[in-house]
């Protein structure tokens, strides 16, 4: 008689290996022979885990098909197994999965896709601090340069060599036109919350650099030197402007 | 987060002794836009772990409707250590919502850090008792407050399993001073699969620590010889469920009664109706509560 330790481990690894015959021989046989009981747990838990990254990456879904998606969940499944009880958690690295997927190799573009698509979910569940503008208001002027502002949980920036946008759009339930120009070029993506809903704002490279620097934690003075440097007619004070009005700026953990 | 009812306008927490719906994303707006008259409302605690639109919705919801939590992931039979961070989660929400109940499985979902997302039975032996019964006393008192244990649907069982199920659960809440979630659903599911009287199920579960019932539909796996009833919460409650939950209201009284619907989500008008059928059991008279 295996011990609950024992037979916890047994139960996994027999979930994540169909030819395990150890386990089974623990399940009293009713109806149905052990073996064969066992397997509904096995496909439960492939079913629901594969549901889950559906409802995450429906776009991705939509683009391999859903018979090919359920090959790929199964193999990412066994890559890259839940580590939280909350599901919500589950499924960040099918971009980087997707990357090293042989079968995936002649569409270059699905990582980007996946990127898009975990950015969506992170920003749809994450908490989004509003920016303290009286906290900012009593910074004397000449120590701006010196403020580390941060990008918000609620906010997250997306670079791609594809045109995202257009395929995410072309991909979404009732899309008129599914036609997309692979070669339309690349884009820098901001993925943000406004009210309930997540927005996609395209970037130009300066404001893209400056968030960028922004967010690996430069001070503005050198943000904004990255952002003139990515584009000489970067206006620093319209593209803050307009930032903190989107809410995709903290200064919360700065300031206090 | 914006739009937060002021703890004022908070609906009383207690959950009324009438049926309720689980909240699904698909019925946010309606809800909110309708009002609709309903008892009560349940919500897997873990889709609103995080602080976007989904707990803006249940806050808005909250204050015109009674909520209780009901958790899929904290794994409480497992043999890792409980997980804090699931744990803080937990108690913070419990903190920003009010909830008038609070409920998790007699089940187990990981081992070694790996999480399966499905409700693993346990083997009903005195080693898993012992630890099941600590383990809710651990979480109970780190979230200062009572925990419901719910019964699962079970597709297997144990070759070294001892105690029925229902001794099981009436030791559990004995022991730990938990109460019990009973789902009416999970009882028949289990029975049919294992052959059991689900009736005496009914009468060895301890009648004074079930708080509140749950009843939902569930899927038939048919092969050439046999079948297997699947817990899927995907359709409406079946007529021999509606029986076994009209015998379970005669022995507990008026109970909060939850309709769970979790996949393929009806339009809400369905749920409604679900709900007000067992509003009807609910009104019927000679019950246990009455008598």
């Amino acid at each position: 008689m295996p011990t609950l330790p024992e037979l916890q481990r047994d139960f996994v690894a027999a979930v994540f290996d169909a030819d395990s015959e150890r386990f089974p021989g623990e399940v009293r046989d009713g109806r149905f022979g052990g073996a064969r009981l066992f397997q509904i747990y096995r496909n439960n838990v492939f079913l629901s885990l594969t549901g889950a990254l559906a409802a995450v990456y429906p776009v991705v879904q939509c683009l391999v098909g859903a018979g090919f998606f359920d090959y790929l969940a199964d193999n990412f499944i066994r890559a890259h197994r839940p580590d939280s009880g909350n599901l919500h958690d589950f499924g960040g690295e099918l971009a980087e999965f997707l990357a090293g997927f042989p079968a995936c190799a002649d569409h270059p573009y699905l990582p980007d896709v996946a990127r898009l698509e975990w950015a969506y979910h992170r920003v749809f569940h994450a908490a989004a601090p509003a920016f303290d503008l009286a906290a900012l208001g009593a910074v004397p002027p000449e120590q701006y340069g010196a403020l580390r502002f941060g990008l918000s949980p609620g906010a997250r920036l997306i670079v791609s060599d594809y045109p995202l946008l257009a395929i995410w759009r072309a991909n979404q339930p009732g899309a008129g036109d599914t036609t997309v120009d692979l070669g339309a070029g690349g884009e820098r993506l901001l993925v943000f919350r406004r009210a309930l809903e997540v927005e996609f704002k395209l970037l130009a490279p300066g404001e893209y650099a400056l968030l960028d620097a922004l967010r690996d934690g430069a001070t503005l003075e050198h943000a904004s030197e990255r952002a003139l440097a990515a584009a000489a007619d970067f206006d620093l004070a319209a593209c803050l402007q307009q930032q903190v009005a989107l809410g995709t700026l903290t200064n919360t953990s700065t300031l206090s | 987060m914006s739009a937060v009812a002021p703890s004022g306008a908070r609906h009383p927490g207690p959950i009324p002794a009438c049926a309720g719906i689980g909240l699904r994303a698909p019925h946010y707006r309606e809800l909110l836009a309708d009002r609709p008259p309903l008892g009560w409302l349940e919500v897997h605690s873990e889709n609103y772990f995080g602080d976007g639109p989904p707990l803006d919705y249940l806050e808005q919801l909250r204050a015109h409707y009674p909520v209780s939590l009901h958790g899929v992931g904290l794994s409480l039979g497992s043999t890792d250590p409980l997980d804090r961070r699931h744990l803080r989660n937990l108690k913070a929400l419990i903190a920003r919502v009010a909830p008038g109940l609070v409920s998790e499985h007699l089940s187990w979902s990981s081992v070694g850090g790996t999480y399966l997302n499905d409700l693993l039975p346990l083997p009903y032996t005195e080693e898993a008792l012992a630890l099941f019964i600590a383990r809710v006393g651990e979480a109970q008192d780190f979230l200062g407050r009572e925990l419901l244990i719910e019964n699962p649907s079970s597709y297997l069982q144990y070759r070294h399993s001892t105690i029925p199920e229902a001794e099981f659960l009436a030791e559990i809440a004995r022991a730990s001073g938990c109460g019990l979630l009973l789902d009416v659903n999970n009882v028949y599911v289990s029975a049919a699969n294992h052959g059991f009287d689900a009736l005496r199920y009914l009468r060895t579960v301890p009648a004074a620590a079930v708080k509140e019932i749950h009843l939902a539909g569930f899927s038939v796996n048919r092969y050439a010889d046999g079948e297997v009833l699947i817990d899927t919460h995907s359709t409406r409650v079946a007529p021999p469920v509606w029986a076994l939950y009209r015998a379970a209201v005669q022995r507990l009284g008026r109970l909060p009664t939850l309709i769970e619907w979790d996949t393929d989500i009806p339009a809400l008008a369905v749920l409604l109706d679900e709900m007000r059928q067992a509003d009807a059991v609910l009104n019927e008279p000679c019950h246990a509560d009455v008598a």
